[in-house]
């Protein structure tokens, strides 16, 4: 058994997928630059409106309905008036007005973000996929009968996991490929034809159906735009002289004498023929399934704020998600690629190499990219939704948006056996939203896991991301008194940065201090020490070279400094604090870096 | 006239779909505890009530970060996650490790600076802005769950800073962490969260183990009590501090309140020494 899923009006519905608001309107899709852009596809409602394919735009926006008026509710009216809006109202109660047609221009990544997640719903389906041609695919459904049940109920799991990745479908079914590609363009919904019964069925369909896949079966051995043109032509003339013939669906076609077709069409009018009775089996050119999940969506006007951008990302996050869904796969890393409204050169360019190499830096500059690296592989739009928001808004686009793409790199999906023993941890999914808040609050690399660096250099660490373990942990009870310490040990506070102090030194041992920080917060580091042990001298990293005023605390940068454990009593009163105190060496100034607690 | 049995019977009977326990006096169970890391307060305390608000009080060098780490330590070894809100960054990673804190199970958030430009330069620096970042993370935490102990560090915070923050953010805090496991910790100077809080423990030193007490006459004078040590001062090389003055304390922890205990608190004290690490 073999099933073609098609999509009609692809184009249409590819955009339909990013905006499920117009499937409520007549969409014309536009190719083409203006003023010659034509329309390209047309959905039902498109078609009932009068509208046509190869149409202008401003052909078709005659047949596009003007908004009704619309009477606000509070207006006082007069009774004439309220007549005449009554009368109104009543007329289209009786004649709904028609749907308003909207126009977009054609989108060939949002076509491809289509294909990709029609490609992804079948080889979840079945590894036997032959990818015919972007709006429909072929699938070998052998031997699944006993995983998905009859061939009806197969389909209809079929059609409900492509609605789940927004598109609407038509399902053929046939005993083989040809006849059930022909069931699904040619008829909507759900068909199902049993063998024997394809010439029966399949009778009804117009001939253009035939020809439309009699062509595509070709395409793939035609690769020049010149052989496209002469299959196009060959086309046209076999359907003028089917017309001639009155031949206009499969069941005439079918009965023609077999000879007498052959002496006058040529191989292509048997084969036209066998089609057309439903008979033949072909092999299916198998694709690979692919490992590459990108969404994208092109907007008409660009969008300036981050609240309608969050609209856009919920719609291409949902897709997204579905789509790793359908292949049971989870997201590790989100990489959100923004294209901003371009702006001007600020430099006229002369030469065409220099042009070039503008046009690429613009883009560049363009492009705005936000990578979020998971910690744990999950599935959670509405995580990622905020995830994003959260990112945008401590590092904003600075210009409107015209384009986005939403990749994802999938993973497997984290399996986590709980228990009832366990510690207590974080979901991960929470924690990523809490650690991006709290980072919105505190600033970058402020929040996470201290790694103490192997280095003999004071206050040397370096922060991490925060990660909960709940797959490491193990159960384990409450801590018994054997865990506990009856002497815990001392601690150092950390003064960041160290405070400047000036220190009065007696026989060259320090005797008593005073700040030079003005801030009130200081005033506690004040007074006579009583007691003072060292000098204890040390240095580092000075075989390292002389490093600039940019160089950040984790990079070797030369010190060397005298330290000094102090107990200190405080002027504001009779309190005594222990506080540790340096003479920089290379500076030669006074700091208090910690105090003992 | 019914019997109040058959009364009560009627009335339970009558209200028993909407309310679980119409007339049955509910006792509060007695909260779970978990270890402080030294013997001596669990003695004196009990350990630290789970979805509870505890502080521990003092002055600077009273040994509260000692404590502090002990906590953590004890919650890091059941392999909890932790999170510590350190409002004027003086977290010190290496004292941590050396009091046994598994680091990879403590997420340290450092306030103190911020990159938003709503923030304003002047509110940056101050402990007022800090404490706003503090009440905003602790907030996120404790909505967030998840972590098995949630540390608030003000212990360089001036009191007169920390008695500003209104009493609803700490009854929010004691709400929210209520119904979970969640230890939530204050270190700071004096209390502040007053009746929000479940366990409030002061500590004071009572005495320093110190290597050269040249003068023991001024040590005195300021309520000090110095234990001479005459070990010599090589410290190895995992020591958080390298001169080495200080051998340990002698600390008295003194419970001002106590919710978890059945009879009310009267100042009941017990004796404990921190012990530096080299």
């Amino acid at each position: 058994m073999f099933a073609c899923i098609h999509i009609p009006d692809f184009p249409v519905a590819a955009i339909v997928r990013a905006e499920s608001l117009l499937r409520e309107h007549a969409v014309a899709v536009l190719d083409g630059k203006p003023p010659q852009a034509r329309v390209f596809a047309l959905n039902d409602k498109g078609r009932q409106l009068g509208m046509e394919i190869g149409m202008t735009k401003l052909q078709a926006s005659i047949f596009a309905a003007a908004k009704p008026e619309r009477v606000p509710a509070t207006k006082m009216v007069t009774k004439k008036k309220s007549a005449q809006i009554e009368f109104a109202a009543r007329r289209t109660k009786t004649q709904p007005p028609p749907a308003n047609a909207i126009f977009r221009q054609r989108s060939p990544a949002q076509e491809d973000s289509a294909h990709a997640a029609l490609l992804d719903v079948a080889h979840a389906f079945t590894p036997r996929v032959e990818d015919t041609h972007p709006d429909r695919l072929l699938l070998d459904l052998g031997g699944l009968e006993r995983l998905y049940g009859s061939a009806p109920a197969m389909a209809r799991q079929l059609a409900s996991r492509v609605s789940s990745v927004g598109l609407d479908c038509n399902i053929g079914m046939a005993a083989n490929p040809e006849a059930a590609m022909h069931a699904a363009c040619g008829f909507s919904g759900i068909t199902v034809i049993p063998a024997g019964e394809e010439a029966r069925r399949l009778g009804i369909l117009p001939i253009t159906v035939l020809l439309d896949s009699f062509d595509l079966a070709h395409g793939s051995e035609v690769e020049t735009t010149a052989s496209v043109r002469e299959c196009n032509k060959l086309r046209e003339q076999i359907l003028d002289t089917l017309e001639r013939w009155g031949v206009r669906d499969f069941r005439t076609l079918a009965l023609l004498p077999e000879h007498a077709l052959a002496a006058r069409l040529g191989e292509a009018g048997t084969r036209l023929q066998r089609l057309s009775r439903g008979v033949g089996m072909r092999t299916l050119a198998l694709c690979e399934p692919q490992m590459h999940f990108e969404e994208a969506m092109e907007l008409e006007s660009a969008v300036e704020t981050l609240e309608p951008l969050s609209f856009l990302l919920n719609r291409l996050l949902e897709q997204l998600c579905a789509r790793l869904e359908a292949r049971a796969l989870a997201v590790q890393t989100l990489t959100l690629r923004l294209q901003l409204e371009l702006r001007v050169a600020d430099e006229q360019t002369t030469t065409l190499e220099e042009l070039h190499e503008s046009a690429n830096e613009t883009t560049a500059r363009n492009l705005h990219t936000r990578t979020l690296h998971l910690p744990v592989a999950m599935r959670a739009p509405k995580v990622f939704l905020k995830l994003l928001q959260l990112d945008l808004a401590a590092h904003p686009p600075g210009a409107p948006v015209c384009k986005l793409w939403l990749a994802a790199e999938p993973a497997r999906p984290r399996s986590a056996q709980r228990g009832l023993f366990l510690p207590i941890a974080p979901e991960a999914e929470k924690l990523e939203i809490t650690l991006a808040r709290i980072n919105g609050v505190v600033g970058e690399r402020r929040a996470g896991i201290a790694k103490v660096l192997d280095t003999y250099r004071p206050d040397a660490f370096h922060m991490e991301r925060f990660v909960s373990r709940q797959e490491d942990r193990t159960p384990g009870g409450d801590l018994t008194l054997s865990d506990t310490s009856s002497a815990p040990p001392v601690a150092l506070r950390i003064f960041r940065p160290a405070r400047r102090i000036r220190v009065q030194l007696t026989e060259g041992r320090p005797c008593r201090l005073a700040t030079l920080d003005r801030h009130a917060d200081h005033n506690e580091l004040q007074g006579k020490i009583l007691w003072s042990a060292g000098p204890w001298r040390s240095s580092g990293d000075w075989w390292a070279e002389q490093s600039d005023a940019e160089s950040t605390a984790e990079q070797a940068q030369a010190w060397g400094r005298e330290e000094w454990d102090i107990v200190l009593a405080t002027d504001n009163g009779n309190d005594v604090a222990l506080y540790r105190i340096y003479h920089d060496t290379g500076t030669g100034h006074w700091f208090a870096d910690a105090s003992y607690d | 006239m019914p019997s109040p049995a058959a009364l009560r019977a009627h009335v339970e009977s009558a209200l028993g779909e909407r309310l679980a326990s119409t007339l049955l006096l509910r006792e509060k169970a007695a909260p779970l505890t978990v270890s402080t890391g030294v013997a001596g307060l669990d003695a004196l305390t009990g350990g630290l009530p789970r979805g509870a608000l505890s502080e521990i009080t003092g002055p600077a060098s009273s040994g509260r970060t000692g404590v502090m780490l002990a906590a953590l330590a004890g919650a890091t070894h059941r392999e909890e996650a932790c999170a510590l809100v350190d409002a004027s960054d003086n977290f010190d990673p290496a004292s941590a490790a050396a009091a046994g804190v598994d680091l990879d199970h403590l997420l340290w958030i450092r306030c103190g600076e911020s990159d938003r430009a709503s923030l304003r330069s002047t509110q940056r620096r101050t402990a007022l802005g800090r404490l706003e970042q503090v009440l905003k993370i602790t907030d996120l935490l404790l909505q967030g769950g998840g972590f098995g102990m949630v540390v608030l560090d003000l212990g360089d915070i001036p009191p007169e800073s920390v008695r500003r923050v209104p009493l609803t953010s700490w009854f929010r805090f004691r709400r929210t962490v209520e119904p979970t496991a969640t230890v939530l910790l204050i270190v700071e100077r004096e209390p502040c969260a007053k009746t929000c809080a479940s366990l409030v423990v002061r500590l004071q030193r009572t005495a320093v183990c110190a290597r050269d007490a040249a003068s023991p006459s001024e040590a005195e004078f300021h309520g000090w009590r110095v234990l001479s040590w005459t070990e010599p001062a090589i410290p190895p090389a995992n020591a958080v501090s390298h001169a080495a003055l200080l051998h340990g304390m002698q600390l008295r922890a003194e419970v001002v309140r106590s919710w978890t205990q059945r009879k009310p608190v009267q100042s009941v004290g017990a004796d404990f020494e921190l012990r530096a690490g080299w």
